[in-house]
């Protein structure tokens, strides 16, 4: 998840009261900030772009993260600030940056109450999306105009972080939708969305000044290329904003054009969300448009039209959800009523307007995307309330503990095994065909029960026996003085057409005893042991079993129970690394019942 | 004195014993008792009053090499001597040396020992000087001396002259002073131990301590025991190093979440690690195209591929949910949900797949659920992460089920598995509203630590499965737990099965 650190001065600055850092990262908490550390940060300037950035954890940095610039000398050191660093958290992007934060912040402490009030007015600009791109990938786009005071350095960094980590929370990394960032001064309009050849179109991309590219140089050779490349994949012709005298903006979703770049000095902005989701990218623009107006902003419609309808965006407009106070008191618990759950709601930002002594409409702003239900506005009460003020409860309702029936089994085998000296050790559950098969002279079998995907190349098995975790066990214990005594108590898989899911699930034991005295009769003395401590009368008998020296290995069965012990063929030793003998016993203690 | 009988160890009654007869040498105890000289010394110089010790001087006789040769052939003195017996008593000069050098007789010795003895008398003669032996001295030579025969004892065995038999040992001593060819004469300490009368009438009513290391069936079963002094340790010596066998630490953690669940009236649910993409991820409202379910992230089967679908009722109020939230009074996710992604396998991503499966098998309250278990996530390994890793989850569908109650669940939770500090935070989880983060406060590193995430579940994840009560639910990560415990920073120590580490974490940790 990205970090962000957030100035604690600047976060001051836009509050009526100063608060210390401590204050406002505990207050952050309490809102449901990931709040990670209060620290010192220098913040360095990419001689590049000119961007100020922030080294990583404090320390000097030689790399740009706004234009891939890398070099040998670290960058020269801007200033120091008191920063709170925030994991940033999926599920609330208008708590992503300063002036979002800031917002909830401001109502929380008591310094502001109810819903935030946003307006638009008309801007006069128009965004005509050229018809054909109904049929694109990425057919969708809002845009607003945001004047600003003059940005400095600081602001232009945070609107550069804003976008970037609303790309990764509600774009899913560009995926679903994109931002660009203009210097409205630049632009004439109207203004189309529309596509270009990725070939014969050419323009410069940001970071690239006197270098004009087309769209697949860029996504070949453009730092920022690559890495969104995938996005465009099969398109014949690739996205683009155009304005009236065909200046291109920009190449959605990878790259700004040079010409159109915001820099410091910068007061207007044209900003247009693109992407194949509609919801992604009328709530990116709705974040980023609220936020801008936190941080001094005034926003201003633009009118988007498709040839045959068009609509003024952003829509800021706030919504409406019923709460009822009696379904709040059982839900959170909480004493509540009329008065505390007003204030509650009005502290977190929202309107609250009675309906009658139990429902309440509560109004939110727009940028709330999280909240489909009810109770997704009841956990903005109990944050109103804090969770510091609530007195937790026990459940009076008297209920019964019942283990299951395979725990109970195994905690005897366990409690059996330990007496007798056997430590037990835990191995991981997925392994691979050399581990689980070949070092164990099993042949692979067509079927098994086997993952399709997994990032360790090798790691597709699901284990279905204990031997080869434990085998790896005594690998690692080799050099201790011998014998090594040890076992394994865990659930194995077998594909099962008849079990749930197509598989089968069992509580599996595994003995082992490596030394130069360890023979098949010491095993058995523990299979004895054990099953005898289980109440179990088995049927030992002659086996064949690849794993084992022939001859010296027994099957044995009761019921559910079934396994087989005996000494580990030389082989198999080598395989493992292993130069001592190892008698071992694998058996299942019990099939898992589903209930 | 008392009069108490006395109590002596066995090595003071054995050495008593042995003097009872009559003084001994230490030499001579030594032999007597089997001891070794420093163990009877020190009963020689415990108890004055009882034991005295008396030191005498005495010569050791050191014979030298060629002594048995000599004394073989006679002494020169004898030899010469008996060269002029048979010479008739008397030799001139010059004819004695002579025969004394062809008999090969070392004439230094002759000279001064035979002068000595009386045995060689140089007189003048009418021709020149002459040697004598006269008639005392024949007769004299016809025995042996006095040295010769100490000397023959000497030869015989006998070391000391306070031992020599029959002899004249001051003459014999007088003789052979110096006369380092022969024997070498050195002075010695005798150490006489003689047992005093109060010894005598002591030893008479003594009891006898029998000292030994340990005690026999045989001394305990015959009574033995009450006469043996078990000999004092050196306590203030390190023991072996011994470990008992333990369990895994990971293990531990569990199976104590498991007796605190338990004991909190909860009952053990388990479910399939190998799921359906449905029971994993729709029935929780997960979104089907929640990154969390990108190949990415998690592991998807290719055998067994697809796993069937709950009934049709439950399929058709998740999909409802999910897509415009059905009769849960929610809004949805607002996109078209099919069956087709819900038939995937997967490994579970979470232990909520069997807390949920428990919920849709027992929708009415009261219940209380929890699981343990193996879940899965499609990572490489890493300090931080293995793809494999324990989950605790646990359940409770009640009319009292409250964020409060959540609140005091977790609180009592988490008191049994020792914080005695437990607070609570806000947090946002895709299937809990509201959401809670447990910090709990780690004495060892001091500081608040995040322990697990919890919440209630949302009326999209229960009411489709009938569950028409608030259900409050969390979960746990138990690897994390046990390597703050073991004081461990990466995670893959845990699994590289070496017993040393297991033998170095305390059982009480």
């Amino acid at each position: 998840m990205p970090v962000v650190s957030i100035d604690a001065a600047r976060l001051n600055a836009l509050m009526d009261n100063p608060y210390t850092p401590e204050r406002l990262g505990d207050a952050l908490e309490q809102i449901g900030c990931d709040v990670e550390e209060v620290i010192e940060l220098a913040r360095f300037r990419c001689p590049n772009c000119a961007q100020m950035i922030e080294g990583s954890l404090g320390s000097e940095t030689n790399a740009c993260g706004v234009c891939g610039h890398t070099q040998e000398a670290e960058f020269e050191e801007v200033d120091r600030i008191t920063a709170i660093r925030l994991d940033l958290l999926a599920a609330r992007p208008d708590l992503f940056d300063i002036g979002g934060l800031a917002r909830a912040l401001r109502g929380y402490l008591g310094e502001v109450r109810g819903l935030p009030q946003y307006t638009t007015a008309p801007s006069g600009w128009a965004m005509h999306i050229d018809p054909a791109m109904a049929e694109h990938r990425r057919p969708y786009i809002r845009c607003a105009v945001v004047h600003m005071p003059p940005l400095d350095d600081v602001q232009l960094a945070t609107i550069m972080k804003m976008q970037e980590n609303l790309h990764w929370g509600v774009g899913r990394d560009r995926k679903l939708a994109s931002i660009g960032v203009y210097d409205l001064d630049t632009l004439t309009g109207p203004i189309r969305y529309t596509s270009i050849d990725p070939v014969a179109t050419t323009f410069e991309p940001l970071g690239c000044p006197g270098t004009a590219m087309n769209g697949k140089q860029i996504l070949e050779d453009h730092p920022k290329g690559p890495a969104y490349a995938g996005l465009l994949e099969g398109c014949a012709r690739y996205p683009a904003l155009i304005d009236a005298n065909d200046q291109i903006l920009s190449m959605p979703p990878v790259i700004n054009s040079e010409s159109t770049k915001v820099k410091v000095g910068t007061a207007k902005l044209f900003v247009d969300v693109t992407g194949p989701s509609e919801a992604a990218v009328a709530n990116s623009l709705r974040m980023l448009v609220s936020s801008l107006i936190e941080l001094g902003g005034t926003a201003y419609s633009v009118a988007v039209s498709d040839g045959t309808t068009t609509t003024l965006t952003p829509e800021l407009t706030p919504k409406t959800c019923m709460v009822s106070l009696s379904k709040a008191r059982t839900w959170l618990g909480l004493p509540l009523d009329a008065e505390s759950l007003t204030d509650c709601f009005e502290r977190m930002r929202l309107d609250v307007t009675p309906l009658d002594d139990d429902e309440f409409d509560i109004t939110y702003p727009a940028f709330r995307s999280d909240i489909r239900h009810m109770v997704d506005l009841l956990e903005d009460l109990a944050i109103g309330f804090g969770y510091e003020n609530i007195v937790p409860a026990l459940i009076p309702t008297m209920t019964v503990g019942k283990p299951r029936a395979e725990e109970v089994v195994s905690g005897q085998a366990r409690q059996a095994l330990l007496g007798l000296g056997f430590a037990e050790v835990m191995s991981l559950p997925m392994t691979t065909e050399a581990d689980h098969f070949d070092k164990l002279r099993l042949p692979v079998p067509d079927r098994y029960v086997r993952v399709a995907n997994p990032k360790l190349k090798a790691l597709t098995v699901v284990r279905s026996h204990l031997m080869g975790g434990v085998m790896n066990a005594l690998a690692a214990n080799k050099r201790r003085p011998m014998p090594v005594q040890l076992f394994e108590l865990d659930n194995c898989v077998s594909l099962d057409d008849s079990g749930l899911n197509g598989v089968r699930e069992e509580r599996r034991l595994c003995i082992a005893v490596m030394g130069p005295d360890a023979g098949y009769a010491q095993v058995r003395s523990m299979l004895d042991a054990v099953l005898r401590e289980l109440d179990i009368e088995a049927k030992v008998f002659p086996a064949k079993h690849e794993s084992f020296v022939p001859g010296r290995v027994a099957g044995f069965s009761a019921g559910d129970v079934e396994g087989r012990l005996g000494e580990i063929h030389p082989e198999a030793l080598i395989a493992f690394g292993l130069d001592q003998p190892v008698a071992l016993l694998e058996m299942r203690l019990r099939t898992l019942a589903w209930d | 004195m008392s009069d108490q009988p006395l109590v002596l160890d066995q090595t003071t009654a054995t050495v008593w014993r042995a003097l009872r007869d009559g003084p001994l040498s230490v030499k001579a105890l030594v032999e007597a008792t089997g001891f070794d000289q420093s163990q009877v010394m020190v009963v020689a110089q415990a108890t004055p009053a009882y034991v005295a010790l008396d030191a005498q001087a005495r010569q050791e006789l050191d014979p030298a090499d060629e002594l048995a040769a000599i004394l073989a052939e006679g002494v020169p003195e004898r030899r010469a001597a008996e060269l002029v017996v048979a010479a008739g008593g008397e030799m001139g000069m010059a004819d004695f040396v002579a025969a004394t050098k062809a008999a090969g007789i070392a004439m230094k010795e002759v000279f001064r020992y035979g002068g000595q003895r009386g045995w060689l008398n140089r007189t003048k003669g009418d021709r020149g000087p002459v040697i004598r032996v006269d008639d005392a001295a024949a007769a004299a030579l016809k025995t042996p001396a006095a040295d010769e025969q100490a000397l023959q004892q000497v030869l015989n065995g006998t070391t000391f002259a306070d031992e020599l038999v029959d002899v004249d040992v001051a003459a014999a001593l007088k003789l052979l002073k110096g006369r380092t060819s022969l024997v070498k004469i050195r002075p010695r300490t005798r150490r006489v131990l003689t047992l005093t009368a109060a010894g005598v009438e002591a030893l008479a009513t003594a009891t006898v301590k029998i000292q030994r290391s340990q005690l026999t069936q045989e001394d305990l079963r015959t009574g033995a025991w009450q006469n043996i002094e078990l000999k004092p340790y050196d306590i203030t010596l390190p023991a072996a190093t011994l470990h008992p066998a333990k369990s895994h630490p990971v293990r531990k953690v569990i199976e104590q979440t498991r007796n605190a669940f338990l004991e909190l009236g909860f009952e053990e649910v388990a479910s399939p690690a190998v799921e359906s993409a449905f029971w994993n991820f729709d029935a929780l409202f997960q979104p089907q195209d929640h990154p969390a379910r990108d190949m990415q992230d998690t592991f998807y089967m290719s055998d067994p591929a697809t796993a069937p679908l709950p009934d049709d009722a439950i399929v058709k109020a998740v999909q409802a949910a999910h897509t415009d939230g059905g009769d849960t009074g929610s809004t949805g996710w607002g996109y078209k949900w099919t069956p087709e992604r819900a038939l995937a396998t997967v490994l579970r991503t979470h232990a909520t797949a069997s807390t949920i499966r428990a919920l849709a098998r027992n929708p009415d309250p009261p219940y209380k659920a929890f699981c343990v278990g193996w879940t899965h996530r499609n990572e490489t390994l890493s300090y931080k992460h293995l793809p494999v890793f324990h989950q605790v989850d646990g359940i409770v569908i009640d009319e009292h089920a409250s964020l409060a109650t959540l609140l005091g669940t977790l609180s009592a939770f988490y008191k049994k598995m020792g914080f005695k500090k437990v607070r609570f935070k806000p947090a946002f989880y895709p299937y809990t509203e509201p959401s809670v983060d447990v910090m709990v406060y780690m004495e060892s590193r001091g500081k608040w630590i995040e322990m697990g995430g919890s919440g209630i579940f949302r009326p999209e994840v229960t009411e489709p499965l009938g569950c028409k009560h608030p259900v409050i639910a969390w979960g746990l990560g138990v690897e994390r737990l046990a390597m703050l415990r073991l004081g461990f920073n990466d995670i893959r120590e845990l699994y590289q099965g070496g017993l040393d580490i297991v033998e170095g974490v305390p059982l009480c940790r």
